[in-house]
């Protein structure tokens, strides 16, 4: 059972170090560097990689830790979130334990090592998730989520972050890959086609939601198949699949005991100058103007909660159709990470009319 | 000197009233006093009136006169910072009002006005050109946001002025057409009201370029609700006008048959919303903040120097003004909704017309 407090588990010096990486300075990286830096491989260029992150890993780590131990309402106390707040300590000290990187030798330990490190975090969101469920069952149910806000802004910075730190030790790990895919540096597709992943995307949505529902909407993607660009195919597909998970789910509920045919999702993929805006639209009925804002909060779903108190489960990788009320607000997470963005924009009682 | 300290006193006035507390009216108030025409209740109203519309004329006189970046001097402001004034001194020196010819003498009076003051978005936007010119042309639009919000403010504060004027004059007619409260149409149908729009605006479409895309619109066209169906043909028409000249641009050239604009309207409890989709090219989201600036057009300025000739508020064009979209959303919001704009820059631009239906809001009162 996770101790309540620091000093109980972990040495003075430990809590001092932690203070003073969690204060220091981030530094961030872009698509581009990691493109760049990620074609040219050489020995050289994975040492000097190496040496970056185990500068700037600890810094990133500590300042979550110590966010995690300074939470509103008592959420740091929640069981669910001393379990992370564990994670991440253990974390941080391995990379301070570490010594210099000198050699490849070196340098493919330390790859080992943050490799184990992602693992260890993999089911933070569930376990986060968790740690909030705990905290709304003790707090009085006439808060509403918009005074939860320090929690919701915490949650948003705390799993960009994540997002950042995964990505820069999956790129370093993949660059060990000794028979990389083509057109691949680490996570990063150089060719990646967004009409493809959004039908694959479409395709596993479709099945979860045949599983749950005993049928689906037809989902139908625009979109020029040739027009390719680089970027995270895993954080496309997650987004995306998101995204008609719950139009398909709206759809669905809106149309499964009427005669009428369910009319098919529509995905417009647009490429433009700055931007590739991918659009999925549903006539699934809509949302009310005065229910949008609490779409991308944490703590709001409108489906029962699959959540139980089995948190040591690999259950991460699970899909289910709703519940958690993750997917919308972590999604946008992804899009922001590398300069986009997610919106959505609905029209109440959109979905059952004819055409004038 | 007389005159001069009069002047002072004036002038002191135009200062308290526009300290003094507004008072909003919701559309549902609108609505259930407006059916009740008695000679009571139009003098209880322009009772009300004459208290309140001295207030909101000061509030922005005052605003006129301290603007930022020596706006207030320029020529075309201080002539509306006088309409604004006149307007103030008519109705302070009126009466009070104790019968129903009084009552009658007034609304008189407060149409007078509404007449004064009805070329005050074409003389803003030529004393803000005015500035533009005298500026350092490196501060872009970003520089200017003091600017904007006292425009949004004062554009609106304008619609609700105007809205309370017009509402209390139109309920004098004896011969009111059917489903009418004032301006208020009580089984507007947003279908019809898109058609029209959409007519109009293609026509504009033609007269400029010699073709305009088709236009589809989909929705129940046996809904309706209550609304105002000038402000609601005005914002249509100004969305279905830009994506028609997005679309016109961008096929005018080409072989391909212009895709058509989508109108869909959709019935909601909490709103009633207008979708206008086009596939005309879409604009980069980082020109998106720039639309609803008020000193940003993509056209050429078809403004000149010629303000009195009264014809210049009427005159259609396809752009350039600049004041058509955040217009259109201060129209949008007076009653609770909202305008949004979505693009897809490669594809097509979508705008969000969300009209509340509750009727419960207050006026914003900026």
């Amino acid at each position: 059972m996770a101790a309540k407090k620091l000093y109980e588990t972990f040495s003075k010096s430990l809590i001092e170090e932690v203070q003073k990486w969690g204060s220091m300075k981030q530094t961030g990286v872009s698509l581009r560097y990691m493109l760049e830096f990620g074609s040219r491989f050489t020995e050289r260029n994975l040492i000097l990689a190496a040496q970056f992150l185990h500068k700037e890993l600890p810094i990133r780590i500590a300042r979550r830790a110590i966010e995690l131990q300074s939470l509103p309402y008592g959420l740091s106390e929640k069981p669910a979130i001393l379990k992370v707040r564990d994670w991440y300590l253990d974390s941080f000290r391995d990379l301070r334990a570490f010594p210099d990187i000198k050699d490849k030798n070196d340098e493919q330990d330390f790859t080992k090592m943050i490799n184990l490190i992602k693992v260890r975090h993999n089911n933070v969101v569930p376990t986060m998730a968790l740690g909030v469920q705990q905290l709304k069952k003790d707090l009085d149910p006439k808060l509403t989520y918009m005074d939860l806000d320090d929690i919701h802004q915490f949650l948003d910075r705390f799993y960009m972050s994540r997002i950042g730190i995964r990505m820069l030790i999956g790129q370093h790990v993949a660059m060990h890959e000794p028979n990389p895919l083509p057109d691949q540096i680490g996570y990063i597709h150089t060719k990646m086609s967004p009409v493809e992943v959004a039908r694959h995307a479409s395709e596993d949505a479709r099945s979860v939601c045949l599983r749950e529902y005993g049928s689906a909407p037809e989902v139908t993607v625009y979109g020029d198949p040739d027009f390719t660009f680089p970027y995270v195919p895993n954080h496309l597909h997650l987004m995306v699949f998101e995204l008609v998970k719950n139009s398909l789910r709206a759809v669905e509920e809106r149309f499964m005991d009427s005669d009428k045919l369910a009319p098919p999702i529509r995905i417009i993929v647009a490429d433009g100058l700055e931007d590739v805006t991918i659009k999925v639209s549903d006539e699934g009925g809509g949302i009310p103007r005065s229910g949008l804002p609490r779409i991308f909060t944490y703590l709001y779903s409108t489906a029962k909660n699959p959540l139980d108190e089995r948190a040591d489960l690999g259950t991460a990788d699970i899909a289910t159709m709703a519940g958690y009320g993750f997917g919308l607000p972590i999604s946008r997470l992804y899009a922001r990470y590398f300069g986009g963005d997610l919106q959505i924009i609905s029209m109440e009682g959109y979905g059952m009319f004819d055409t004038t | 000197m007389a005159t001069k300290k009069a002047c002072e006193r004036f002038i002191e006035e135009v200062h308290k009233y526009g300290d003094m507390k507004q008072t909003g009216v919701s559309l549902r108030y609108m609505l259930e006093f407006g059916s009740v025409p008695s000679d009571r209740n139009m003098i209880i109203a322009a009772q009300f009136l004459h208290k309140e519309l001295p207030i909101r004329i000061a509030r922005r006189a005052v605003e006129l006169d301290s603007l930022p970046f020596g706006l207030s001097n320029k020529p075309a402001v201080l002539k509306v910072r006088d309409w604004y004034l006149d307007s103030f001194r008519d109705l302070r020196s009126f009466p009070e009002i104790k019968d129903i010819n009084d009552e009658k003498e007034f609304t008189q009076m407060i149409k007078m006005i509404k007449v004064r003051h009805n070329n005050v978005v074409p003389a803003m936007a030529l004393g803000v050109q005015q500035l533009k010119k005298s500026l350092d042309p490196k501060l872009d639009y970003e520089d200017f946001d003091e600017v904007h919000q006292f425009l949004d403010r004062f554009y609106m504060s304008r619609i609700g002025i105007r809205m309370l004027i017009g509402q209390h004059v139109e309920v004098h007619d004896p011969n009111p057409p059917p489903n009418r409260i004032g301006y208020i149409h009580t089984k507007l149908s947003p279908t019809q009201v898109a058609k029209d729009a959409s007519e109009d605006a293609r026509y504009v479409c033609l007269r400029e370029y010699g073709s305009a895309p088709e236009i589809n619109i989909y929705g129940d066209p046996s809904f309706t609700f209550a609304y105002m169906p000038t402000h609601l043909h005005m914002m249509v028409f100004e969305l279905v006008k830009n994506s028609l000249r997005a679309v016109q641009e961008r096929y005018m050239d080409s072989d391909k048959v212009a895709p058509p604009i989508r109108i869909v309207v959709a019935d909601g409890e909490e709103d009633v919303t207008i979708k206008v989709s086009d596939e005309g090219g879409g604009i980069p989201r980082s020109g998106l903040p720039k639309i609803f600036t008020y000193l940003y057009s993509t056209a050429d300025n078809p403004i000149n120097e010629r303000l009195d000739d009264g014809a210049g508020a009427d005159v259609v064009t396809m752009a350039g003004y600049g004041y058509g979209l955040p217009i259109s959303r201060l129209y949008a919001r007076y009653f609770g909704g909202d305008l949004q704009i979505i693009s897809m820059e490669g594809y097509g631009t979508d705008a969000y017309l969300h009209l509340s239906r509750l009727g419960d809001s207050q006026e914003p009162l900026p």
